[in-house]
């Protein structure tokens, strides 16, 4: 898949929290099998913010009947800016309940006692689902901001409208004349515009 | 009143004329799963069910221990659970989308007031903190990275945690680190050295005075007397679906609610609580508290009588909009919400107050005249929700920029 070829480059760094030592070492064994390198791995830790801004992990997989699953959550609340996939396992492979949680946020469910030909598969989908909504949110910004940008537009055709008696069609040609000579974007003339308007009151 | 919350007269709501079902009130669904995180005030969830309350009603409670306050919030969403004993602010950030999971939530009733409590560490004692004025002192003059600790981001622990350092001038954000830490691994975390205060529910301050980490440097109902704690929560999905099963676990936690607060079934109570399958700890780490005997850990031992609080003559339980909108306007504070809500119209929505009274009706439990109440809170703040955008602004201390 080319959209995630970083991926399979190089070996993602994965942080594993688990208090099952058992459990975890199935796991790990997978993951190595499957390619991944283990960042570390906690059975509970009170320094989870800091280890995950020490070790940077590209993945984060934690038990779903961890307690530690609070302290990712404060994560996620205060590091919009530096989100990272969530893998979350479970002895239950109940698929509905995987659908719902993946709708949730959590980027994959990794089901125990996995074989590591399947995890691989399973990570990629999870690695692409969040780099998928990642830029799905960043999509979402930047159409937020084009719709202020509109409406500063539609605030200063009316106000030239109004003063100068202009069409409406009028007032958006001298808009973008100015635009276009000065080399500024739409909505920064527009900006400007009403900036003048309110000095000018 | 000084520092305290002026009830609206309580008039006992009409007795119901028949106190048998008919057909359009017999439960869509027999059996209700309610989870519970391991605090003493799980109390009324785990009585309704322990007690029978609940069959009372026509439904059977199956009991939920849970882990974390997130595996709450996403077994709610996902139906795993159909209602829970939970964190207010939890319910509040979901139907917000704070932090990224976003959902039609309910909250079907307040279950306690009162009851947690902020902790420091004896190592700060050492160095004369005893109070959130030496706290100040000893931040101004000793310049280290502090750290605290709280429950949920959105959750009641981090804003009771946060408005009482903020109250003594130290931002909770800028001056101090916070950390999430589960409830249960609090005072071992302590114990390591990892923080110099927490905020959690009991009997976890308790056990850090009886095992000699840390002493009560405030308690919840000091900054708020009577302040709302954990609700009842579902999903509106469930709540729309299955009205009658809602009113019926309502009455069953009603019933056990008025049953924990007779003080003669209080011991019985912890006693059942304490064990493994519930709080899992020693029953003289929960009972003192919990019947209103406390011990600060600095040799001061006092009588409460606004100790946690589950019934109150239906006092605790009424699902205030003002209190919902309360944590809203704590939320915008904090910057964990960038603009202010439409906050009445979402404590409207969420908060169940027509479905909690015809509930209220039938069992007998008087309900308040009007859906706002009026608290003073530590600080002098008088909130009554009458402007809660002007409220949230009002706040000195608060999250720069954003």
């Amino acid at each position: 898949m080319k959209q995630i070829s970083k991926t399979s480059e190089l070996p993602l760094r994965v942080l594993l929290v688990d208090e099952t030592f058992e459990r975890a070492a199935l796991l790990k064994h997978a993951l190595q099998e499957a390619g991944y390198q283990l960042a570390a791995h906690v059975t509970s830790s009170a320094d989870l913010p800091g280890l995950v801004s020490e070790l940077m992990p590209d993945v984060i997989i934690i038990a779903s009947d961890s307690p530690d699953r609070d302290t990712l959550e404060h994560l996620c609340v205060i590091s919009r800016d530096q989100p990272r996939p969530i893998v979350m396992f479970t002895h239950d492979d109940d698929s509905e309940k995987i659908r719902t949680a993946i709708q949730a946020g959590v980027s994959a469910y990794v089901v125990d006692g996995l074989k590591s030909e399947r995890l691989r598969p399973i990570m990629d989908v999870a690695m692409a689902r969040f780099q998928e909504f990642q830029s799905m949110r960043r999509e979402l910004e930047k159409a937020e901001d084009l719709l202020a940008g509109r409406k500063d537009l539609d605030r200063a055709k009316g106000i030239l409208m109004k003063q100068r008696g202009w069409t409406e069609e009028e007032a958006y040609q001298a808009l973008r004349k100015i635009a276009m000579d000065k080399g500024l974007k739409l909505a920064e003339v527009a900006r400007q515009v009403i900036a003048v308007a309110d000095l000018l009151g | 009143m000084i520092n305290g919350a002026e009830f609206p007269t309580m008039a006992p709501a009409a007795p119901h004329a028949v106190r048998g079902f008919g057909i359009s009130d017999a439960p869509e669904q027999k059996e209700v799963k309610v989870g519970f995180m391991p605090l003493t005030d799980c109390a009324s969830v785990v009585i309704a069910s322990v007690m029978g309350f609940d069959e009372k009603y026509g439904i059977k409670i199956v009991l939920s221990k849970e882990a974390s306050w997130a595996a709450v919030r996403d077994k709610l969403v996902n139906g795993e659970l159909d209602a829970a004993h939970v964190l207010y602010g939890l319910i509040y950030g979901v139907q917000l989308g704070i932090g990224g999971l976003k959902h039609e939530m309910s909250v079907l009733m307040t279950l306690n007031n009162n009851g947690q409590g902020i902790t420091l560490s004896n190592h700060l004692k050492d160095k004369g903190v005893i109070s959130g004025e030496t706290l100040k002192k000893l931040i101004d003059a000793e310049n280290r990275s502090y750290t605290f600790a709280q429950t949920f981001p959105t959750g009641t622990h981090a804003m009771w945690l946060y408005y009482w350092l903020a109250s003594h001038g130290v931002n909770p954000l800028s001056d101090a680190k916070t950390i999430t830490v589960p409830p249960p691994q609090m005072v071992a975390n302590m114990r390591v050295g990892n923080m110099d205060g927490f905020c959690v529910g009991e009997p976890w301050n308790n056990r850090a005075i009886y095992d000699k980490i840390g002493f009560t440097a405030a308690t919840s109902q000091d900054i708020w007397k009577d302040h709302p704690e954990k609700v009842l929560g579902s999903t509106s999905e469930f709540v729309q679906k299955n009205p009658n099963t809602a009113r019926a676990l309502i009455m069953a936690l009603l019933d056990a609610s008025k049953f924990i607060d007779a003080s003669s079934n209080r011991h019985r109570v912890a006693e059942i609580i304490a064990g493994k399958s519930y709080v899992d700890a020693p029953i003289e780490v929960i009972e003192n508290r919990f019947m209103g005997d406390y011990e600060d850990g600095l040799g001061r031992r006092w009588h409460e009588s606004n100790h946690m609080k589950f019934y109150n003559d239906g006092m605790v339980n009424f699902p205030y909009l003002s209190d919902g909108m309360w944590f809203l306007t704590q939320h915008k504070r904090w910057g964990l919400l960038k603009d202010d809500p439409d906050y009445l119209e979402v404590a409207k929505k969420i908060n169940q107050t027509e479905l909690y009274k015809q509930a209220a009706g039938q069992v007998g439990v008087p309900v308040p005249a009007s859906a706002m109440r009026s608290s003073r809170l530590m600080d002098g703040m008088v909130w009554d929700g009458s402007d809660p955008k002007k409220y949230a602004a009002s706040f000195k201390v608060r999250a720069t920029a954003g």
